[in-house]
């Protein structure tokens, strides 16, 4: 009898030793994206710091960024937007943030309302293997991270069709035990509880500038989707769901290259949120945004973009939705980190990347000081793209009516932002102007151009530096400084030489 | 319900610990439900055809028994036997035959309706292997080695035992009947040899075989050549091992679990010296069914050598079409056989060129060399098991001649599915079943001495060994829970 005893003590040792490493080791290969971009929604949940859910697909995640909502208006938001989420996978992933938190607002972007398939894991008789690969791998970042529960089971019988799949959902071990060949550091970091999360609440902000945009035809005027979709059945059922919990609803339809169906979607999704009486801002045709210099891709918004179309929603929520302005109140001080954060990124990405057009769109944010000089003889000159670019930040028309040289100096001044704005001012002088006493953050400067080859850019209080001069870089006709305004340090120097149209970082 | 699955090792569990409450006496009737139940689950559509070989070989056994004295002993019975002949009563006899026939027919029918109407006619899991075992059940009794079993719920549970019905090994009833009314109570040792056997059979199938099933696929299903090709010959002779031996693993160590010991069916196949040594190593079940069914009762080696050689073509013919119809399955059968005759005949000349060149036998290195040309003979018979058809067959062969081996250093051995890290895996593993099998061969028990270790060291070992399993072996997600590549015979 002792001996059978202490052999089942022997086995409950085992199991449970054995449990915990394989805890363990589910945890380290857990891939950790869904983890990534809502482990903190359930914090800011739990503080009931949640103003506004940000609902919908990859447009919504590049096109609404809750860090700029709170920088610009002191509203509160989660952006809780799946890459390639269709309708019904956007309701089940609201219905799974509501038993969290109820939001005064819900924003649901209408993307993707033309789809006419209820699973994901077959979607339609067009779709191909590695479709239905991509769909059932962008629903795990939607679902991995709720916890298993009736809702989750719910979720993912409604949207999986093979069972073998939905084990899958239920049980994620099944798949991610296969990441043990491309385990990282911040993979072990997850066991020992250092998790690296979004600080941005869900949102990401691309940086790129989609060079060439396409624009397609529109649609007979008010011509609608012509079937009743599943999607438009889960966007019913969206906003049904939220009024049933006395939650405001606005319908979207953020601004990117669309399709004429996706502008008959467009036009669909009018119809059905004024049948429900719901707001619906259709952005495509409201001139938010430049779709020269605002979009990262065809169909995705980049970083200028999105803060023009959340501070286009912003703005609309200050009229219309009854929300607090939260700045200043400590108990929103992790959105102040934040904001500080996504501007230290922006920073930090301006100075590391090479490329002429990204640097003017992340210059066009109100992050850092610079100033940009383009020579007499660039090809920028002959360049619309830079132009438009340029125009951007400079929010005048002035490059346009020059022939070379350039300057454009903007200056963050104290640094500090002011509500619906900032205290941003820009100097621009083009050909033979010069500029006198300006201050700036590098001290009262002095433009002045001389010749091709050579330029002042000097602080009157120290009239031996030429900001604009480096014997390395002679023959460089662009010239880009970077500079924070209240130290006066000089963060970055960046010069290119252009080929034409192409430039080539030096 | 695959043996690799969750659902299985759950089964598994639940049978085992109620197995080990159920009074022994009434064991082998909650062992026969579950082996039942474990059946339709995974072929209900065929049950019946399994319930038909049962009560046909159980019937003719209690036929064949009642033509028996029942007050002889084994031996006076065989004598007996010896004196009738074959000819005994000639009732006893058509019964006899006839059930053989109507059991073979059952196995080699539905392969062959299966092999003139691809994908449409699928054979029932395990036929091949529970029929072998219905009819040896038969043959022995027949021959009196036996006693005709009586009572049925006993003989069932032995044509139909959960774990080795979907791929063997295939048992004698003489070993297995008598264990069914006499099991032995899992105590605290072997329970933990029974799982560290399990194991080993997951390591092998998940970790191994699947692994090396992806870079086979990939490779067969490509235009590689040389030594790309060559390499998925050789990881294909490794899984088709690892398969099988690791299902022959679960199957033994499951059915330990339950108080039932089963032979080994593997015995370091793959460290042979010789085509015949390999089939006393290799699927030892088989080899001894055609060895005491087919071979000896046609003569064996006792009517001369020509007789000899035409016995061991048959039986090995007979092998052949027992893995199925194709003619690849054949050709591979008739190697096997043509390895041995050759070896045979040359035998003289290899002794005196032995002698001639003074090599020590029982050295090491003409040890490797056999092993080594022993296992390339091997190889290259499963490359027409592997293959679909002859073309194929022929195909792969030719590009395996090729030398290509700049591939092992330039990449392109990383484009067939597995990736550098997967590629140490398999290479460290295989390495490990190599050094299991020599330590084996030289009669060391590693479960053993891994069971005798301080707690610690034991744990240490024994986790790891699952977390590997669960971490990198080829389960879940997309992964089609690939049946065990001798299920399908």
């Amino acid at each position: 009898m002792k001996k059978k005893l202490l052999s089942l003590i022997k086995i409950a040792g085992f199991l449970v030793v054995l449990g915990l490493c394989v805890f363990g080791a589910m945890v380290i290969v857990r891939r950790n994206d869904s983890d990534y971009k809502y482990k903190p929604f359930f914090g800011q949940a739990k503080e009931g710091n949640i103003d506004v859910l940000f609902m919908g697909s990859s447009h919504v995640i590049n096109g609404l960024d809750p860090v700029t909502l709170y920088k610009d208006y002191g509203y509160t938001a989660y952006n809780m937007g799946g890459h390639g989420s269709v309708m019904q996978a956007t309701y089940w992933e609201l219905i799974e943030a509501l038993d969290y938190c109820t939001p005064k607002w819900v924003v649901v972007d209408a993307y993707m309302l033309e789809k006419n398939y209820q699973y994901l894991d077959e979607m339609d008789e067009t779709a191909s293997e590695s479709d239905k690969k991509a769909s059932i791998d962008q629903f795990h970042l939607n679902m991995d991270v709720w916890p298993l529960n009736k809702l989750k089971i719910a979720a993912v019988k409604d949207l999986i069709h093979d069972k073998d799949v939905q084990k899958e959902f239920l049980f994620d071990f099944s798949v991610y035990h296969s990441r043990w060949n491309e385990l990282t550091k911040d993979d072990y970091d997850t066991l020992m509880g250092k998790e690296n999360v979004t600080s941005r609440f869900g949102s990401e902000m691309r940086k790129e500038v989609e060079m060439s945009p396409t624009l397609f035809p529109d649609p007979a005027e008010g011509q609608e989707l012509a079937e009743h979709t599943v999607g438009a059945e889960y966007l019913m059922k969206i906003i049904d769901e939220c009024q049933r919990r006395g939650i405001g609803v606005v319908v979207t339809y953020l601004p990117f290259c669309a399709t004429t169906d996706d502008k008959m979607a467009a036009n669909s999704a009018g119809t059905i949120a004024a049948r429900y009486s719901v707001p619906y801002l259709n952005m495509l045709n409201l001139g938010i945004i430049d779709i020269d210099c605002d979009l990262n891709d065809p169909g995705h918004l980049n970083i200028t973009g999105a803060v023009k179309v959340t501070d286009y929603l912003g703005k609309w929520l200050m009229e219309n939705g009854d929300l607090t302005d939260h700045r200043g109140d400590a108990a929103f001080e992790k959105f102040n980190e934040c904001v500080s954060l996504a501007s230290r990124e922006n920073v930090d990405f301006l100075l590391g990347q090479t490329n002429f057009y990204d640097d003017l769109e992340m210059l066009s944010l109100d992050d850092v000081s610079a100033v940009v000089y383009l020579n007499q003889g660039s090809g920028s000159f002959s360049d619309d793209e830079v132009k438009k670019l340029v125009s951007n930040i400079a929010g005048s028309d002035k490059i346009y009516n020059v022939s070379g040289p350039y300057i454009l100096i903007k200056d963050l001044g104290d640094g500090k932002t002011i509500q619906g704005g900032s205290n941003v001012t820009v100097y621009e002088a083009g050909d033979s102007e010069s500029l006198d006493g300006i201050a700036t953050g590098l001290g009262t400067m002095v433009y002045q151009p001389v010749e091709q080859l050579f330029r002042f850019l000097y602080p009157k209080e120290d009239e031996s530096i030429n900001y604009l001069y480096d014997d390395d870089h002679i023959y460089d006709d662009i010239q880009i400084i970077i500079y924070d305004s209240e130290s006066g340090e000089i963060l970055g120097r960046k010069y290119y030489k252009s080929y034409g149209c192409e430039y080539k970082e030096d | 319900m695959q043996f690799t699955s969750f659902g299985f090792l759950a089964f598994l569990l639940v049978v085992a610990g109620v197995n080990h409450v159920v009074p022994r006496k009434y064991r082998y009737i909650w062992l026969l439900l579950v082996s039942m139940a474990f059946y339709v689950s995974i072929d209900a559509k065929y049950a019946l055809i399994l319930v038909l070989s049962i009560l046909s070989t159980y019937a003719a056994g209690l036929a064949i028994g009642k033509s028996k004295n029942p007050d002889q002993n084994v031996q006076e019975r065989k004598d007996n036997l010896k004196n009738e002949g074959v000819h005994g009563s000639f009732l006893v006899n058509v019964v006899f035959i006839s059930c053989i026939v109507l059991n073979a027919c059952m196995i080699f029918g539905f392969k062959l309706a299966g092999f003139l109407v691809p994908n449409s006619i699928l054979a029932p899991i395990g036929i091949s292997f529970y029929g072998l075992k219905a009819i040896s059940y038969l043959v022995d009794v027949k021959r009196g080695d036996i006693k005709a079993e009586k009572n049925l719920i006993a003989y069932a549970l032995y044509v139909s035992f959960f774990t080795q019905i979907v791929a063997g090994p295939i048992e004698r009833a003489g070993n297995m009947i008598s264990q069914f009314y006499f099991p032995v109570n899992t105590d605290y040792y072997r329970l933990q040899d029974g799982a560290l056997e399990i194991i080993w059979g997951f390591f092998l199938k998940l970790v191994m075989a699947d692994r090396m099933g992806i870079f086979v696929d990939a490779v067969y299903g490509s235009s590689a050549t040389g030594t790309i090709t060559f390499l998925a010959t050789i990881f294909y002779s490794f899984e088709i091992y690892c398969d099988f031996c690791g299902y022959s693993h679960i199957a033994v160590g499951a059915a330990r679990l339950l108080g039932i010991d089963v032979m080994k069916n593997f015995d370091s196949p793959y460290l042979s010296g010789s085509i015949a040594e390999f089939w006393h190593r290799w699927h030892i079940s088989l080899s001894m069914w055609l060895r005491d069914y087919i071979y000896i009762p046609l003569g064996g080696n006792r009517k001369g050598t020509a007789r000899k050689f035409f016995n061991i073509i048959i039986t090995f013919l007979v092998s052949g079409i027992w893995h199925g119809m194709g003619v690849t399955f054949l050709i591979w059968g008739l190697l096997h056989a043509l390895f041995q005759i050759v070896g045979s005949l040359l035998k003289p000349a290899r002794d005196y060129l032995v002698k001639l060149l003074g090599i020590k036998r029982d050295s090491f290195a003409h040890r490797a060399v056999k092993v080594v040309f022993t296992f390339m003979l091997v190889n290259f018979a499963w490359i027409f098991f592997r293959a679909t058809d002859l073309n194929m067959a022929l195909d792969i062969i030719a590009k395996s001649v090729k030398v290509t081996p700049w591939v092992l250093t330039d990449g392109s051995l990383f484009m067939y599915g597995l990736d550098g890290a997967n590629m140490l895996v398999l290479l460290l593993g295989i390495i490990l079943v190599l050094a299991v099998d020599l330590t084996s061969c030289r009669g060391v028990n590693i479960r053993e001495k891994i069971i005798d270790m301080n707690l610690v060291i034991r744990w240490m070992i024994i986790i790891p060994a699952i977390l590997i399993i669960l971490l990198c072996g080829i389960w879940g997600g997309n992964y089609d829970a690939a049946s065990f590549i001798y299920q399908q015979f």
